[in-house]
């Protein structure tokens, strides 16, 4: 802890401003290139440098105090946190293109139909526009919902060391345990989010394009649409879940350097490799222990009964992921020298 | 200082990891009073006499490492039969006595069913091609070969006895106490061949201690200690199963077809029967080594086509990649060799397989 003394002694902190208005989100929503490159970050530092210091010292204190102030300080640190993250283009835009995802799909199927070779869930949503949001989410959590997750978990830390806002987050005695974990929530809150666009999307795509009716399940079984909607909730549940556990490992990444484009590209490889790993015979025994080969297990939820002896193995794995690598996060950023 | 914190959180993760079997062998039942082999064979035979098997539901579990190469099998093939021959797989289990029988297969996004209903019909449900197949057992058949294989003309103690000396021949059988299968106290069974030549180290089969039903079996090859191919329940409770696992209605807009089974006109038994007429068994006990002239395996090959994965002459080859070459009097020939199984092609065209060395194979070839 000693440098964030050391830090909390260079840097200017003025006094604290309104903690919830202005000059919190436009001073770093303004240098998103920087934020993005990293490169950008000595020349486009200096200028929102005051207010930044200003801003960031206001966000964490804010002008509470007392009992409550801690947890509410954090709470509104976060609150402060998720508006930048939803307000950043670039992640509007991996949301827009994650909504995007069902409705193509759902509009190719109306328009040309699947064709007999196709796995019949495809097919399946011809008859029952539910069906869309599961074929949806079983092909983005291949890819494309861990990349969303892995840039803004990877950008998180780096992002803010790459263009020099970190030290003037540690300035105000919040403490860093408190930073990481309003980063680490920041995180699982868009995970959620990314995983519920998804779902949305599918399901008003489903209902506007196809009919639907009862669900019919993997087992062969048919369940009402009530039943069918819950199972719906679980499964974008536990896929927010797998997405969380993988922003934290991306968290752990982003300590590790200032470069924000080099911890979001260690996450996406990350995936990579291990759906690589996930895939190859020789490997099977290591399957278990990869955090990839549980994302596509919400598949359960489609059984009767629910396989809740797999999916509840895979939260536990999630659970174990986080917290290790949380731990990891934790113990390189609490003893790093923060330079920038 | 720092680092002590991820150090113990993966020190936790990783005891709570391997501590889960250690568990479940703690808080499994006090062990079960000592039998020997006869007596437990007894009792297994009474049971078996006397009871009907108990409903029940679990998780099997089969893991097959047989060292066999690479198997050319197309993703997804995972509900195909030679798909079982490497890897692990998971299949859940509902029996809720009377024939009521439930498995299901479960795969990416996917899933197997076989419901059989108790009365003669059975469904086959495959997600993957959204179709559902009505077995049908003609009506003779449907009673079946009783499930009980009572021993009625003796009693279980001497059903036990004569067991017992007909596998003493060749097999050295022992009880193990004190083993804990899916968190149930088991007595195993253990079969050591006493043949020098076969490659089979052991076979083990767990008995529940209290219902004498098989939870898993292992079979071990020579020179391993992990067991080349294992089956059992990670997971089993004797509690009735809900019914309407039993029930099944094929789902709307589902491909439905019919099949009756007992007939003599599937492809896998004509290929059984060209097989079975020219199959020869030399040896007896675990040195047994089958003789089949090649003609009559590759036969098989057109039956099934390539369509569904692991056609099996290109198995055959893809193997056969893989073989040394060997010679003895009678000509030349390849053999592969796997953990359990040796497999000897000679040059003019005869197969000999067999759990047994490849010199017994060799052996084997010479006598004619």
């Amino acid at each position: 802890m000693s440098t964030v003394d050391t830090a909390r002694g260079t840097a200017a902190a003025p006094a604290a401003g309104d903690p919830d208005s202005g000059p919190v989100a436009p001073s770093r929503a303004s240098s998103p290139e920087g934020d993005a490159t990293g490169s950008g970050a000595p020349s486009g530092a200096s200028s929102p440098e005051g207010e930044a210091a200003g801003s960031v010292a206001g966000r964490a204190a804010g002008p509470g105090a007392g009992a409550s102030w801690a947890g509410r300080s954090g709470l509104r640190l976060l609150g402060s946190e998720v508006r930048l993250t939803f307000r950043r283009p670039r992640n509007i835009a991996m949301l827009g293109a994650l909504a995007v995802v069902p409705v193509v799909i759902g509009v190719v199927l109306r328009l040309v139909g699947a064709d007999d070779d196709a796995p019949s869930l495809v097919t399946q949503v011809a008859g029952n526009g539910l069906m869309l949001t599961f074929v949806s989410m079983s092909l983005l959590t291949a890819l494309l919902l861990p990349v969303a997750v892995g840039v803004v978990a990877g950008e998180s830390v780096a992002g803010e060391a790459g263009a020099g806002t970190l030290r003037y987050l540690l300035t105000a005695p919040a403490g860093r345990a408190r930073l990481l974990g309003v980063k680490a929530a920041n995180v699982v809150v868009f995970a959620l989010a990314a995983c519920t666009v998804v779902a949305v999307s599918g399901l008003v795509i489903g209902l506007v394009l196809f009919p639907v009716g009862p669900v019919t399940l993997l087992s062969g079984t048919t369940v009402p649409l009530a039943d069918g909607l819950l199972r719906l909730l679980i499964v974008t549940g536990y896929a927010a879940a797998g997405m969380a556990a993988f922003g934290i490992v991306g968290l752990a990444l982003s300590t590790f350097t200032e470069v924000p484009i080099g911890a979001v590209a260690a996450t996406v490889v990350t995936v990579v490799f291990s759906q690589v790993a996930g895939a190859i015979p020789q490997l099977d025994p290591v399957r278990p222990y990869l955090l990839t080969s549980w994302w596509s297990s919400f598949d359960g939820a489609l059984r009767d009964p629910v396989a809740t002896d797999v999916m509840g193995q895979g939260l536990l794995v999630f659970a174990a992921y986080a917290f290790v690598f949380g731990a990891i996060a934790w113990g390189r950023f609490s003893g790093r020298d923060i330079t920038s | 200082m720092r680092w002590g914190v991820p150090v113990a959180a993966i020190a936790v993760v990783g005891a709570a990891i391997s501590a889960g079997p250690v568990i479940a062998a703690v808080q499994g039942e006090p062990s079960l009073p000592d039998r020997t082999a006869e007596q437990l064979l007894a009792e297994a035979a009474r049971t078996a006499r006397d009871h009907a098997p108990p409903a029940m539901s679990g998780t099997v579990v089969e893991t097959a490492s047989l060292g066999l190469p690479a198997l050319p099998l197309p993703q997804g093939a995972s509900s195909s039969p030679l798909s079982l021959l490497s890897g692990s797989h998971t299949v859940k289990v509902w029996y809720g006595g009377e024939g009521r029988l439930r498995l299901a297969l479960p795969g990416q996004m996917s899933e197997t069913d076989v419901i059989s209903d108790g009365k003669g019909t059975a469904w086959l449900w495959e997600s993957a091609g959204n179709t559902a197949t009505r077995l049908t057992v003609p009506g003779d058949a449907a009673a079946g070969p009783d499930p009980t294989p009572a021993p009625t003309a003796v009693t279980p103690r001497d059903f036990a006895a004569q067991a017992l000396k007909a596998a003493e021949e060749n097999t050295a059988v022992r009880v193990e106490n004190g083993e804990h299968v899916a968190g149930r106290a088991a007595y195993q069974l253990v079969l050591t061949p006493k043949d020098p030549a076969s490659l089979v180290d052991k076979v083990t089969l767990a008995l529940d201690g209290e219902t004498y039903v098989p939870l898993r079996v292992r079979v071990f090859a020579k020179g391993a200690a992990e067991p080349a191919f294992e089956v059992g329940f990670t997971q089993v409770s004797f509690s009735a199963p809900a019914p309407e696992n039993f029930a099944f209605t094929p789902p709307a807009g589902a491909t439905v077809k019919q099949q009756t089974f007992g007939g003599t006109d599937g492809p896998g038994d004509r290929a059984a029967d060209v097989a079975g007429a020219a199959l020869r068994i030399l040896g007896s006990g675990w040195g047994t080594v089958a003789e089949v002239p090649l003609s009559a395996v590759s036969l098989k090959a057109d039956g099934d086509g390539p369509a569904k994965g692991g056609d099996p002459s290109r198995l055959l080859e893809s193997v056969l990649k893989s073989a040394t070459p060997v010679s003895g009097p009678w000509g030349g020939g390849k053999v592969v060799k796997t953990k359990l199984l040796s497999v000897l092609v000679t040059d003019d065209g005869r197969l000999f397989a067999g759990a047994v060395t490849p010199e017994a194979l060799v052996k084997a070839a010479g006598r004619r």
